[in-house]
């Protein structure tokens, strides 16, 4: 699949000793990854599972089907999923690889690209790579091991994904080309990791070029399927995308091979210059050098606040970013989405709180799907707050003239400020997309108001995490139990017809969702007073316990 | 002379292991104090009980006068700490971190800062995940040094520094002392704490067992000797402070005890020396040495470890 699997390594020569121990290391890789390769390879077959049983449950009759289409077959429909092959004649398979393929794609290309940088410039950053190096071990071997992993991945995947097709009693070769599509979505991603991991001497850095450039491609695949479904504008677009590329062999329509040579053939190109480049720089060094900080602290940088602020900082812009963007691209959704689910199935129309009420319902449950990914934010400060300590670096800080409640409290108070404010960034990208979608400039204030009404709940289980930080630090993940039920309550229990009582044991259940719902104001105090309560004892807590130190 | 640090009886249990069992320590005022001991026997844990970091389970401790748990926060204006593994945030860069230190530690000493980055050639705007260990350790150093405190606790400062830097660090100490500011210096490396420490305590299993000046403890230090020679040297074997004399083929080892060292060497001008080396023991030498009869043999392996 890459330059790699077509350069047998002979026993003679300049060629072998680079690639000597490729072998071994791709068994101990395997070894290594013993459960992260399984939990790759079979977790995105299990997830098309997922989508295809939930699609026949919720659309199971043509009629149902049938309804879908005028929201798929919609620019926005062809920018979150596809360029809708076959659709004037819809099947349910056809439905799941145009409309849900694109994201078994995504996580193909994040599959490949993490499991390349894992397997180079993190073990070269940590010095493990050193070690290995030091044995007979050639220049090339660990960039190649890693490169056929990635391959047996692919191929782990494809085949799987094929079966879990074909046994739902879909056409095999179709089976067999989304699973190949995404196997070479996997190939290609690795191959850019190839090069990303040459660049930076750091991982996350790797990783994270490697991912925008996954980003690239679906935005730029998108942009090209929007035009082909509007048919006009550089619908050629897609063909500059990988996992373009994959889409365009339509499988159950189509049924055409040739796009994924045109992925293969990129593949050897770009793993071919990773070696190249692999081979200009020295080891454990990128080919981008590190930038120079600062020698000296801000003026600002001198407390327990500001260093709080600044470690999160980095994270409060990405956010930022990230939910302006998703909560534009989910606003510019509302004028199509109303259009598409005009016929909807009853099922599907209930979460949005029934057709006749669809604005505001789609537009309610919007801000409350914000307030849960804010609430992943929260939630993982606090993990932050653990890896200061678990780390060590909480040492150091609290040897010095701070105590502990200015400690965790003024970490605790960052987050809780970041809280509104990503929920107030995510309202008003959300509010922008859907006043210039619908043309209503009222959805602004709307949306701002409906997605800070939600804040007193994140805080909750910010307060909760806290709580569970101080007390038991390594119950900690318990906290995501939280965010899951809140998510299971709000989003599926008008589905499941669940009684109210199990929606309001969740912290998400009481302030309602505005503006399908009134703002509950007693639950808006009830909650921040709740909160307040259990970051107190989280302090007071904290105060008390052992620090948790290394050796 | 006033008392710095004085423990007393204090127990520490993490579950079902004792890491201090009934430690005694004092440190006077305005002295280096060596804090000696293998790995685990207990230094770290009384040096985070000593900063409030871990509560003792029974015992008194008193820092500066207070009580380290307490008074946590007053006490920590007074002292700076250097950790022995130190960490630094990866985003921030050694400069902002010692700068942070210095202003969350309540004084900053700019001009101080920027001599002792010289002197100890740390580059500071380089960013803290490219550091190796023992720019890291400078990092914490440099921060504790520039700060204007009555204390220093050191947990193995030195142990990522190049010999360099161990003589860079050295001179630092003796500035400080002179300045009459009190240090506790815990470490492993015995000649450090040698050319360093007026008071030294050795730890073990979570107990001093030996505490006293330098040369108190100087009986502890004995030279290792090996010699050859054209005549025979049976003759050192009766001269004081000379132990485990072994010979053969001209070939002689022994040890000597620090204070007998200048007798010994006389006596070896006359036997027709050409070749000759000599060190000190390490500090698992002496401690086996010292501890290996009375603690038995299991407990003089756990400490060659």
């Amino acid at each position: 699949m890459s330059t790699t699997l077509e350069r047998p390594p002979s026993r003679a020569g300049t060629e072998s000793a680079t690639l000597a121990g490729t072998g071994t290391l791709v068994r101990f890789m395997l070894r290594r990854d013993r459960i992260r390769f399984p939990a790759w390879a079979v977790g995105l077959p299990l997830l098309m599972a997922y989508f295809a049983v939930a699609l026949e449950s919720l659309a199971g009759t043509p009629e149902d089907l049938q309804g879908l289409t005028s929201f798929t077959s919609s620019p926005a429909g062809a920018l979150f999923g596809g360029p809708g092959f076959g659709f004037d004649q819809l099947t349910l398979e056809r439905f799941l690889v145009g409309q849900y393929g694109l994201y078994i794609l995504v996580g193909a290309g994040l599959m490949g690209l993490l499991t390349v940088v894992r397997h180079t410039r993190a073990e070269e950053h940590t010095g493990r790579a050193e070690l290995v190096r030091a044995n007979v071990v050639g220049r090339h071997a660990q960039l190649t091991a890693a490169l056929v992993l990635t391959t047996l991945m692919a191929v782990l995947a494809t085949v799987l994904i094929a079966l879990v097709m074909t046994s739902r009693g879909y056409d095999a070769g179709g089976s067999l080309l989304f699973g190949a599509s995404a196997g070479a979505v996997v190939v290609a991603f690795g191959a850019i990791g190839a090069v990303t991991a040459q660049l930076s001497e750091y991982p996350r850095a790797a990783a994270g070029f490697a991912g925008a450039l996954l980003g690239t491609a679906f935005v730029l695949r998108g942009l090209g399927d929007m035009a082909a479904v509007q048919g006009s504008g550089p619908s050629w677009l897609s063909w500059l995308s990988p996992i373009g590329w994959s889409q365009q062999t339509a499988p159950y329509t189509h049924d055409d091979w040739w796009p994924l040579a045109l992925c293969l053939v990129f593949s050897a190109a770009v793993t071919a210059a990773g070696y190249a480049l692999s081979a200009r720089r020295d080891f454990g060094a990128g080919l981008i050098p590190p930038r120079p900080g600062s020698p000296r602290a801000a003026a600002w940088l001198s407390g327990p606040l500001a260093l709080s602020f600044r470690l999160q900082r980095a994270g409060l812009i990405g956010w930022s970013l990230a939910l302006l963007v998703g909560g534009v691209a989910y606003g510019s959704f509302t004028q199509p989405l109303l259009e598409g689910f005009q016929d909807a199935p009853e099922d599907l129309l209930a979460v949005m709180g029934g057709s006749e009420n669809m604005l505001a319902g789609y537009l309610g449950l919007m801000g409350f799907f914000m307030a849960l990914v804010v609430t992943i934010f929260v939630i993982l400060a606090v993990h932050g707050l653990r890896g200061e300590e678990t780390e060590g670096r909480a040492e150091p800080v609290l040897a010095t003239a701070v105590g502990r409640s200015a400690w965790i409290g003024s970490y605790l108070l960052v987050s809780a400020i970041g809280a509104p404010w990503l929920l107030l960034v995510a309202g008003l990208g959300m509010g922008l997309g859907a006043a210039v979608s619908t043309g209503d400039s009222g959805l602004v204030a709307d949306l701002v108001a409906g997605h800070l009404a939600h804040t007193p709940a994140v805080w909750l289980v910010l307060a909760i995490a806290a709580l569970l930080y101080a007390a038991v630090p390594r119950a900690l993940p318990a906290a995501w139990a939280v965010l899951g039920y809140g998510l299971i309550a709000g989003m599926f229990a008008p589905m499941l017809n669940l009684p109210d009582e199990v929606i309001r044991i969740s912290p998400f259940g009481h302030i309602g969702d505005y503006p399908r719902d009134d703002i509950s104001i007693t639950a808006v105090l009830i909650l921040t007073l709740l909160a307040a309560a259990g970051a107190a004892a989280a302090i007071a807590r904290f105060r008390r316990r052992d620090l948790v130190t290394t050796a | 002379m006033s008392t710095a640090i004085d423990i007393r009886q204090i127990v520490k249990t993490f579950g079902h292991v004792t890491a201090l069992d009934g430690l005694d320590l004092t440190v006077q005022t305005g002295q280096v104090h060596g804090f000696l001991g293998p790995n685990g026997a207990g230094k770290s844990t009384t040096i985070r009980i000593l900063l409030g970091l871990l509560r003792a389970d029974s015992g008194t401790a008193r820092l500066l006068g207070r009580d380290p748990w307490a008074d946590a926060v007053a006490l920590h204006r007074r002292l700076a700490y250097v950790p022995g593994d130190v960490e630094l945030w990866p985003n921030l860069t050694g400069g902002e971190a010692i700068d942070l230190f210095s202003r969350l530690r309540g004084g900053v000493a700019p001009a101080r800062r920027d001599e002792l980055c010289e002197r100890f050639d740390l580059d500071p705007s380089k960013k803290g995940r490219t550091y190796s260990k023992g720019n890291r350790q400078k990092v914490a150093l440099i921060a504790a040094l520039a700060s204007d405190v009555e204390l220093l606790v050191l947990d193995e400062p030195t142990a990522g520094l190049d010999p360099l830097m161990e003589a860079v660090f050295q001179d630092c100490i003796r500035e400080v002392k002179t300045a009459g500011r009190t240090v506790l210096l815990s470490s492993h490396i015995l000649a450090q704490v040698e050319a360093l420490a007026d008071q030294i305590s050795i730890i073990r299993q979570g107990r001093i067992v030996e505490t006293g000046s330098l040369a108190q403890l100087r009986h502890l230090t004995r030279t290792s000797v090996e010699v050859m020679t054209d005549r025979s040297t049976t003759v050192l074997a009766d001269l004081p402070g000379v132990h485990n004399l072994r010979s053969t083929n001209g070939y002689t080892q022994f040890e000597v005890d620090g204070e007998h060292l200048a007798t010994v060497v006389r006596r070896l001008g006359e036997l027709g020396v050409h070749g000759l080396t000599a060190h000190p023991p390490t500090l698992e030498q002496l401690l086996l040495r010292h501890y290996g009869d009375q603690l038995g043999h299991d407990d003089a392996k756990a400490v060659t470890r």
